[in-house]
């Protein structure tokens, strides 16, 4: 008789995958590529092969930790080495740069309903709904965030599969010249600086007890890990064969604009065909950036039903959101700062983690 | 509560008294379908009495097989047991025993000078025999389904299981009537925690009476305010039989016509026995246009408010044009013009449900086309609305299981009022709500969408169904005793 397989609380490789896919692969949809091309224009597509290199290092320790320390997460990890303080201190920066994100993202996502779908519609509602609709999931937990990313999954990236191959087909192959854009140092620069994209695959780490096993949880993060790298670099690159050099760095967001440009046969109005399939994308990514806030701030401040703080915490991103005048713009400029300052900071907490802990002499057990 | 009182005692060996008890406790001679048989035998030489309910016990078997051999009874060294042909069921002597046997449409028989009561079955219910299901249809497959009678019903179950390891559990439910509920089950199979589960909760009951399984529904259930069902109700005892094997529960019960399955899945009401008596091509077509047919009701007339309220760009500019052709003459929005058509395919359906049966299918056909038609004429409703609308309505049929039915129908009208709301936003906020709802939902601690998420060891029945060879296991979400399909145990 096969043994039976205890899934209650714990959620596998499926909705692991489907979790990374949604929240790390939802960018390529949003703003994320239009800082990249700001920079170093149509060479945005390298510089993701050139993060994703970077991530290399960090992911890999991680992994030795988790793998070590079997049943704990980042969380209970980084409480163990650093101690009560200096662990709370690095708890809490994790904690703010999460919520950051999460307060931007609730600002940005309604912007992009409003600027390209919804221009009649006040913003504030359509924050409200949204932050309705992702703490709802958000309180629901984390089993049921992975399941809902699943089930989605399939039909999200198949229309995800077909602008991109719409795009190649329509799109001018050319275009992708220069190869490295602005050059190749300004490249490498800038991929350090935005490294901090896949900061998310550093947060995967503080749910890695709610996966099922350290197996199936390392398999999980590599395939999520070379999926979603592939799909943002093909994305990247069928943009700028769309919209060539100049264009794709007049664009707020890329994603959206293509959807509009793009042509299926006897429909030429196809963005709303797609736009279903990208919103509860968004719904998937914004619940678990939630959760994950008030996970941490569960951690933080010993909270065990950390899920009642997640309404308070989209009540305030909702009406925090409202304050930046001309968001596209002030917001734009304070997440590339962010990106900045944060990417030291996130590439460095794996290696100061393995260091500790071989300082500590745990490593050898 | 003198009566209380009484039936608790037992009775004595003074005849004349017990049958004076017995016939206050009837209402005698009040109550007419009460039968008191005097009756005085030879061989013993004692006066005996028999009591029985003529109405539902069989009365040639009585007089054949117990009150005539007592009465030619010339030998004194038999027992009462060996005179009567009747099958002996046993003695009692307390009163509130006695009653509950002679309500149940066996015979009393009491002897002077003894203190106890001798039973005897003669149960004879009155009721139809064995139909065609008529809820469940299946052009394969077998045709018989369950009616009124539980011993029918469990006689169909065992026809198909003829095997020891099935259980069927006996339950008294109710304090007044005394209901009593048949668990079926597969003793080898069927996870013990689970049975615990049921069984304390049937035994938790505190009513007086529960007629019907129907009714029993909702007393157990966890959820019973939810939109979405999580007992399966079936009427056709091959289906039943095939949830009994994979190690689900059923029950059973008098006077209930189908039987409930539990725990229940989103799947086990999407399925339908056919899928699996169909070749496998077809079994998934019919599957495919069921999905289909799903997401056409609940999203259609969303989707035509949404596109003609908030994105016109989507349709393509001449179909736009016959649109706002049609919809010029309207005086009305897009909501109202599908609502007053959706509410009143929802009239016609109840109404046609109940309409007595000979002028039942010509008043729904005549009351569509004509309030269809005429609707257009008088510019109250778009042909497009009335395409629309007839198209969800039809599609919701694909989905045979009433109880599901019922809830994609509701959450048809959520879907029209987010559509009018935001859009196609609104619908995908709906929808997004809608999924994160259903995977925390549980039936009897079984995930509602298992085992597509999350994932168990099972044979992979969901949207569609394998080769029947390739079906190996048992659902893992029911923790089964025994999880391989194939596994030789015998």
């Amino acid at each position: 008789m096969k043994s039976m397989e205890k899934t209650q609380g714990k959620i596998g490789i499926k909705e692991f995958v489907a979790i990374i896919l949604l929240t790390v692969g939802t960018k390529l949809s949003d703003n994320t590529p239009n800082i990249l091309y700001e920079d170093i224009a149509n060479a945005a597509w390298l510089s993701i092969f050139l993060i994703c290199l970077i991530w290399l290092i960090p992911l890999v320790l991680l992994i030795k930790l988790n793998t070590l320390y079997k049943d704990k997460n980042l969380i209970e990890i980084i409480q163990h080495l650093f101690g009560k303080y200096l662990g709370f201190a690095i708890l809490f920066i994790c904690w703010f740069m999460q919520t950051y994100v999460m307060f931007y993202n609730s600002v940005i996502y309604p912007d992009i309903i409003k600027t390209m779908y919804f221009n009649n519609t006040p913003l504030l509602v359509i924050a409200l709904v949204l932050m309705a609709v992702t703490s709802f999931g958000a309180m629901k937990g984390l089993e049921s965030i992975g399941s809902t990313a699943w089930i989605t999954l399939i039909v999200i990236k198949i229309s995800l599969i077909m602008v991109l191959v719409i795009t190649f087909l329509q799109g001018e192959m050319d275009f992708i010249y220069p190869l490295l854009g602005e050059g190749g140092w300004k490249l490498i620069k800038e991929s350090y600086n935005n490294s901090s994209i896949f900061t998310e695959f550093l947060y995967i780490f503080f749910i890695a007890s709610s996966i099922k096993n350290t197996k199936v949880f390392t398999k999980g993060l590599w395939i999520g890990y070379i999926f979603v790298s592939i799909e943002f670099i093909l994305a990247l690159v069928g943009y700028v064969m769309i919209f060539d050099y100049y264009g794709i760095r007049l664009l707020d967001y890329p994603y959206h604009e293509t959807i509009r440009y793009i042509q299926l046969g006897f429909l030429t109005n196809v963005e709303l065909f797609f736009f279903p399939f990208w919103i509860v994308a968004s719904f998937i990514r914004l619940s678990f950036y939630l959760y994950l806030s008030a996970l941490l701030f569960g951690a933080l401040f010993k909270i065990k039903q950390f899920q009642y703080i997640v309404p308070t915490l989209a009540t305030i991103s909702v009406f925090l959101g409202l304050i930046p005048q001309s968001i596209t713009f002030s917001i734009d400029y304070l997440r590339e700062i962010f990106l900045q300052i944060i990417t030291p900071f996130v590439l460095s907490l794996p290696l100061i983690l393995w260091i500790t802990a071989k300082l500590k002499g745990e490593l050898k057990k | 509560m003198e009566e209380e009182i009484l039936k608790n005692k037992t009775i004595d060996s003074d005849l004349e008294n017990t049958i004076d008890i017995f016939k206050s406790l009837y209402s005698v001679p009040m109550n007419t379908d009460v039968s008191i048989r005097n009756l005085f035998i030879g061989g013993l030489n004692r006066n005996a009495t028999a009591i029985s309910i003529k109405t539902i016990s069989d009365s040639e078997k009585i007089e054949e097989q117990i009150i005539r051999p007592l009465l030619s009874n010339s030998d004194s060294d038999l027992t009462i047991e060996d005179i009567c042909a009747a099958q002996f069921l046993n003695t009692h002597s307390q009163i509130q025993e006695i009653l509950k046997d002679i309500n149940n449409g066996n015979t009393a028989l009491f002897l002077d000078g003894e203190n106890k009561a001798y039973l005897f079955d003669t149960v004879k219910f009155h009721g139809r025999s064995v139909e065609k299901a008529i809820n469940e249809v299946s052009l394969r497959g077998p045709k018989e389904a369950f009616n009124e009678d539980v011993a029918a019903n469990i006689s169909l179950i065992r026809k198909k299981i003829r095997n020891e390891n099935l259980v069927v559990e006996s339950v008294t439910i109710s304090k007044r009537s005394n209901n009593e509920l048949y668990i079926v089950y597969m003793k080898d199979l069927v996870n013990d925690k689970l049975l615990k589960d049921v069984k304390d909760k049937l035994n938790s009951l505190d009513v007086n009476a529960i007629q019907n399984l129907s009714v029993l529904e909702e007393y157990i259930e966890d959820s019973s305010k939810s939109i979405f069902p999580t007992i399966l109700s079936t009427e056709r005892p091959d289906r039943t039989v095939s949830f009994l094997e994979d190690g689900y529960i059923a029950l059973l019960m008098n006077n209930s016509p189908d039987s409930l399955i539990l725990p229940a899945t989103f799947w086990s009401f999407y399925h339908n026995p056919e899928d699996h008596y169909l070749r496998f091509v077809f079994g998934n077509f019919i599957r495919l246009l069921r999905f289909l047919a799903l997401l056409i009701t609940l999203f259609v007339s969303a989707f035509y408010i949404a596109a003609i309220n908030y994105h016109v760009e989507m349709i393509p500019s001449d179909l736009l044009l016959a649109i706002s052709a049609t919809r010029e003459v309207i005086p009305f929005p897009a909501i109202i013009e599908i609502l007053l058509m959706e509410i009143a395919f929802e009239l016609i359906r109840e109404a046609g449900l109940r309409v007595p049966n000979p002028i039942g299918p010509t008043i729904g056909i005549v009351g569509a086309l004509i309030l269809g038609q005429a609707a257009v004429d008088a510019n109250i409703v778009s042909p497009l609305v009335v395409i629309i609308v007839a198209l969800s309505g039809l599609c919701s049929f694909a989905v045979g299981d009433i109880s599901l039915n019922f809830s994609i129908r509701l959450i048809r009208f959520l879907f029209i009022f987010s559509a009018a709301l935001f859009g196609f936003y609104g619908i995908t906020a709906l929808f997004t709500c809608g999924i994160f709802y259903l995977v925390s939902f549980r039936s009897f601690g079984v995930p509602y969408l298992a085992p597509m998420t999350p994932k168990y060891i099972s044979s992979k029945d969901t949207i569609f169904r394998k080769m029947l060879k390739k079906e190996l296991y048992r659902p893992g979400y029911l923790k089964p005793q025994d999880i391989e399909k194939k596994k030789d145990n015998s």
